[in-house]
């Protein structure tokens, strides 16, 4: 009971994008996993550094517990689905009743509506990606055609 | 007495298609997303946004269209009947829901409105890009503290660009993350959200965030052209997403983390860009017209019985 109600507390954190439900999900299913047994799994068509991230990201949010498997981290549901779906009922009785002053809520649209500071890695991995991709084009160019410009 | 149970029938009708209708899509509309499996973003946003407007559009449809002809044509006026006891309390649940929607819809707008007047206070109007983009949107460049790329307001909205986002992007990153701007305002996506303020209903949530992130992505296809555009509009995301959020309420929690996965998904999607799988083409919704025009047409030929058979209805609903 008590696990419930501090879960009702943080009700806020029971409220997870579509990645994250999808990832809870697997877990739930698998009992527990690494990033690697998700990612070959097949279930989620998704980097294995996007997977990491946010598996990183629900150990955070004290959805995920981890422990040490070799060199990785295996994860598992700290939460059962019932306790979950539980907190989920308050977070909506919370929304319903009070006027959620969220930036979604809000009449307003970002081009990102905010990263926390605790996504710096996020953005650092995304940037190598992005001049990975920066590159390949360059040399794309300089061998030939760029095929993957529009005409 | 005929005037109120009309009211109270025709608020009892309301409610029970809104809250129908609702409970069905929060249930179903995962299920409906793979069938239909839209083959764009903005398909996929449509779509959606359909799904979630669906219950208030079809009960202010068959309240106008079929409940108020039916109690005003086929109801006898001369009789003393009460408003009975199921009308009366389903017409005040509608009431309390519509009450409860505008004045959600209400304080959005209210808090968005201060917002945007606090932003705009000392702002410029930017020119050259209003010229450029060939689209009536001002743009307008905001002091720092602002948010750094945003559209603001519901009928005549507005990009706004800080300046710590003007000094961070390069011109070619500006200018795309401008276009993913300008498609927001183009298709009314603030006026969308604040619909969905004023339909309310629980469990509504997920499907609202699904569609927030569609969205996006639409918004993303709409500013790119190229390759080298979607390699910009990504490198535009990762340098505003450093820029930092711009406040820090804890009610922003939920956000923040939502859009960290979101914006993964957004970029890895632009660096894996190609042509076709943005701009395929709308085949599936071919379809919709020829269904929506036979529907039209069998409702109109049946539109008498289906009157009569409202009636009934209501009849029941009143004993």
């Amino acid at each position: 009971m008590k696990r419930i109600l501090d879960l009702l507390r943080r009700s806020p954190n029971v409220h997870l994008g579509p990645l994250e439900q999808q990832l809870l999900s697997t877990l739930w299913m698998r009992g527990s996993a690494t990033v690697r047994e998700i990612v070959d799994g097949g279930e989620i068509k998704l980097a294995y550094t996007t997977v990491m991230t946010t598996l990183d990201r629900l150990f955070k949010k004290e959805i995920l517990n981890r422990v040490a498997d070799g060199r990785a981290f295996r994860y598992s549901p700290r939460y059962s689905q019932a306790e979950m779906e539980k907190a989920a009922v308050g977070e909506t009785i919370r929304r319903l009743l009070g006027s959620s002053a969220t930036a979604a809520s809000l009449p307003l649209s970002y081009l990102v509506e905010a990263v926390s500071e605790h996504d710096a890695a996020l953005l650092d991995d995304l940037q190598r990606l992005l001049d990975q991709k920066r590159l390949e084009l360059r040399s794309e160019i300089r061998s030939g055609p760029a095929s993957k410009e529009t005409p | 007495m005929f005037a109120a149970r009309c009211i109270g029938v025709s608020l009892a009708v309301f409610v029970l298609v809104y809250v129908s209708l609702s409970l069905l899509v929060s249930r179903g509309w995962k299920l409906l997303r793979r069938t239909l499996r839209p083959s764009s973003a903005r398909g996929a946003a449509g779509l959606l946004f359909a799904l979630r407007v669906l219950p208030l559009g079809a009960s202010v449809f068959v309240t106008l269209a079929f409940t108020l002809p039916s109690f005003l044509l086929l109801e006898p006026r001369s009789t003393g009947e009460a408003i009975g006891a199921a009308p009366l309390a389903l017409g005040l649940c509608c009431v309390v829901l519509l009450a409860a929607g505008i004045v959600r819809a209400a304080l959005a707008q209210l808090r968005a409105s201060r917002a945007l007047v606090a932003w705009l206070n000392g702002s410029a109007l930017m020119e050259p890009q209003i010229k450029e983009s060939g689209n009536a949107i001002p743009i307008f460049r905001v002091a720092n503290g602002s948010p750094t790329l945003t559209v603001a307001g519901l009928c005549a909205p507005k990009v706004l660009v800080s300046n710590a986002a003007i000094a961070a992007l390069s011109s070619r990153e500006l200018r795309t993350a401008l276009r993913h701007e300008i498609a927001h305002a183009i298709r009314y996506d603030n006026l969308r959200k604040l619909l969905f303020r004023f339909s309310v209903f629980p469990a509504m949530g997920e499907l609202e965030h699904a569609w927030s992130e569609e969205t996006e992505m639409a918004a993303d296809d709409a500013a790119v052209y190229s390759f080298h555009d979607a390699l910009d509009l990504a490198a535009a995301l990762i340098k505003v997403s450093r820029l930092g959020p711009v406040e820090s309420s804890g009610e922003l929690t939920m956000a923040l983390l939502h859009s960290s996965t979101a914006l993964s998904a957004r970029v890895h999607r632009l660096v894996t860009w190609n042509q076709a799988q943005t701009r395929q083409s709308q085949a599936r919704w071919a379809y919709v017209l020829p269904a929506a025009a036979a529907l039209a047409i069998a409702a109109l030929t049946t539109y008498g019985s289906a009157l009569t058979q409202m009636h009934a209805v209501t009849e029941w609903l009143v004993r």
